[in-house]
């Protein structure tokens, strides 16, 4: 695998800007070893964005993407399409916190600064060591179980026997009902439980 | 390896975070704005379980001041 | 009830345990223990002659909660769905004694069979949908100043709601257990085992405020110049209609006493229940003849451990424990498993049947793919390291990893042999690299946090 990273800094508006230093960073990030360009932009996750991505790929011959922007949890899957989207594998890919865990919780502009390009580092570091992982499939047995014969057990069951599929629904009594067979009228409109 | 400041020295610690809780939790920090010192720097682990003793020694082998396992 | 049992999608799988649960998302084989009916339900009609003529009559009725008696061979109620009887093998005098056998003689279709056994059947299906509901709380284990359970007319408000239902043993007539008198004054208390740390369990269970409400405004609808007595420490209405509702049982004459009973003790044929009523600040002291308790849901008999076969948690009281609070109600840590009603906490009508929706909505959105696609981020093993120590396998909290044999060409003259090298099933594995570290010979790997990249992470913010 050729080690040519391509690093984008998130500005997030300025939610990551008025506290890290972006151009900076990218700045930083294109004298790693192993980068081969990086640049910044106001929102990564946006559409042009995503575009911006899919066209370095491309114009730089990328063979890894960092992203440093908000969480992980956040955008992970977005940018890993990009990145497929942009022709290469969407594992070949890490992203960088430099939201939730750096712009939002300090107000030091050069610590924060810091502590942004320690992050890209580590990123870069990583993403040279990615392999490509593809995407297993596995089959599904399209039949569902519902455990108990209560009112929970027979709506479960009855709203995906509507939806077409095969249901069965187990009881350790010998009538379906649960407790519910046991109830008079039911609060608040005093229909009849059966 | 310390992180250089005007205020002076301050120590660099690792954090080992797992995904779905610490790592998490770090975000809702973030999320609500609480400020903590930024001398912390976070990896991000799929588990606490995955942690090794192994990365731990090779933190405070390559001069981390301090190491945070939360998971 | 009937609705279940007649949609051609549903299979009725009644008088049935789960043994076992293997598997994984969209590939579980549930072992299931159907248990002995000694009736055959393809050949019985229902028609009932066999309960009719059944000699062994005097069996409380365990549905009623022992209001009124049953057969040996019976119904679990008139309207049960199947409606076809089955034979408490405890009770019958045939499977016991070996004497009777009246059932099998009037039997029209011959559906009697007494040497019907239990049948292990496993079953393929790709989601699961727990639904194990809740029992109430065993007041009689710990309430000694409710008396214990030794009162006969203090009650459950289960066996209220057998008492008051028109289908119930006394026909939808409130009367006394110990005497078969119409009560006059009925005392209901609130919160036995619900919000008590001390005797009981400390969250609330949600529908009892409601449920007595519905329980006093019965007692002053059907007994003329009657008396109902609510004592209680909050009245939680939160539901569509729910104080509406309230306020209809306290305009019907419900008389709302705020305070904990302290006492329960007997005066002649009445119960005396002695509190406080902590508005006025003053003991008070009430006579009733008949008190219904509501009690606590706790999750059903036998929920933990069918928890513990399948694969997923209980929280601290033993109902299932959700995902995510806000964000996955209905789903556990299993993939592939979902939560429907008071399993998963104590909840009300309305509640469950939105959640059993939202499960089935669930289970369709996993059945609308053709296949399911795997996260890759799973453990691997180079099968030219492993030793085969197995010191993986019982480390991993999904069962995912197993030892296989592996044929290996022998060197040096010597034949090929077999060997035991450590297997993932990238289904199973969930990806948490719990079994990386517990390698000995580095053998196992974490695909997308391999123990090269977290070194090279660690190394790249050490510099």
């Amino acid at each position: 695998m050729r080690k040519r990273v391509g690093v984008f800094v998130c500005e997030c508006g300025t939610n990551i800007a008025a506290t890290v230093n972006t151009e900076k960073v990218a700045e930083y990030a294109s004298t790693l070893p192993g980068v081969a360009y990086a640049t910044t932009y106001k929102y990564m996750c946006s559409d042009p964005g995503q575009e911006l991505i899919r066209a370095s790929i491309a114009e730089h011959e990328l063979e890894q993407v960092v992203v440093a922007s908000c969480s992980p949890r956040m955008h992970e899957n977005t940018f890993r399409r990009a990145v497929e989207a942009g022709g290469i594998n969407p594992y070949m890919f890490e992203m960088v916190n430099i939201r939730e865990q750096n712009s939002w919780v300090h107000h030091d502009k050069q610590l924060a600064t810091s502590k942004a390009m320690d992050l890209v580092r580590m990123a870069v570091s990583k993403v040279l060591k990615n392999q490509p992982l593809q995407k297993s499939t596995i089959p599904i047995t399209k039949k569902a179980m519902v455990i108990g014969g209560g009112i929970a057990g027979m709506q479960a069951a009855l709203d995906i026997a509507e939806a077409g599929y095969q249901v069965i629904l187990l009881e350790r009594e010998a009538s379906i009902g649960g407790k519910m067979a046991q109830l008079d009228k039911t609060f608040p409109t005093m229909d009849c439980a059966a | 390896m310390s992180i250089e400041s005007s205020k002076g020295w301050e120590p660099k610690i690792i954090v080992f975070a797992c995904n779905w809780c610490s790592y998490a939790a770090a975000d809702l920090a973030g999320l609500n704005h609480l400020d903590y010192p930024a001398d912390v720097r976070i990896i991000r682990t799929p588990c606490s379980g995955r942690m090794d003793p192994l990365f731990v020694m090779r933190a405070f082998n390559r001069g981390a001041d301090g190491v945070l396992l939360s998971g | 009830m009937v609705a279940a049992a007649q949609h051609p999608n549903i299979e009725l799988m009644t008088y049935a345990e789960v043994k076992k649960v293997s598997g994984y998302i969209g590939n579980f084989t549930v072992s299931v223990r159907k248990k002995a009916k000694y009736v055959d339900w393809d050949l019985c009609t229902g028609c009932g002659t066999c309960i009719e003529k059944c000699p062994t009559k005097k069996i409380k009725d365990e549905f009623n909660l022992g209001i009124g008696l049953r057969t040996a061979i019976h119904k679990l109620f008139p309207q049960a769905v199947p409606g076809k009887p089955y034979i408490d093998a405890e009770s019958c005098r045939k499977l016991t004694q070996d004497k009777c056998g009246v059932c099998e003689k009037v039997c029209p279709t011959k559906a009697i069979n007494f040497n019907d056994k239990d049948e292990m059947v496993d079953i393929e299906v790709g989601a699961i949908v727990m639904a194990t509901g809740y029992d109430l709380f065993k007041w009689e284990e710990v309430y000694g100043e409710y008396g214990y359970g030794k009162y006969p007319d203090v009650i459950s408000g289960l066996h209220f709601e057998r008492l008051v239902s028109a289908g119930g043993p006394t026909g939808g007539k409130i009367v006394r257990p110990s005497d078969g008198k119409e009560p006059k004054s009925v005392a209901f208390i609130k919160c036995v085992g619900s919000r008590d740390d001390t005797k009981g369990k400390s969250y609330c269970s949600r529908a009892c405020c409601m449920y007595t409400a519905k329980h006093a405004y019965q007692v002053k609808d059907k007994i003329a110049d009657s008396e109902a007595y609510v004592f209680y420490m909050d009245v939680r209405t939160a539901g569509k209609n729910y104080e509406e509702f309230y306020q209809r049982a306290l305009n019907a004459g419900a008389k709302y006493i705020r305070g904990r009973v302290s006492k329960i003790y007997p005066r002649g044929d009445k119960l005396v229940l002695k509190s406080e009523d902590t508005l006025l600040g003053m003991p008070i002291e009430v006579e009733a003849d008949l008190v219904v308790l509501a009690t606590a849901m706790v999750p059903s008999a036998g929920a933990v451990d069918l928890a513990k076969a399948i694969g997923f948690s209980v929280d601290k009281d033993g109902f299932y424990q959700e995902a995510h609070p806000k964000l996955q109600p209905m789903e556990t840590f299993a993939a592939g498993v979902y939560l429907a009603g008071a399993c998963q906490g104590p909840k009300d009508i309305p509640d469950t049947v939105a959640q059993a929706s939202g499960a089935a909505v669930k289970v369709c959105g996993l059945f609308s793919k053709p296949e399911l696609a795997t996260d890759p981020m799973t453990s691997v093993v180079d099968a030219t390291k492993c030793s085969g120590c197995g010191l993986c396998v019982p480390i991993c909290p999904y069962g995912a990893i197993s030892l296989k044999e592996r044929k290996e060409r022998g060197g040096h003259g010597q034949g090929p042999f077999i060997r035991q090298v450590a297997e993932v099933n990238s289904s199973l594995c969930q990806g948490c690299g719990a079994c990386v570290p517990a390698c000995r010979t580095m053998a196992l790997n974490l695909k997308g946090f391999t123990d090269e990249q977290l070194v090279a992470e660690v190394d790249a913010l050490c510099l």
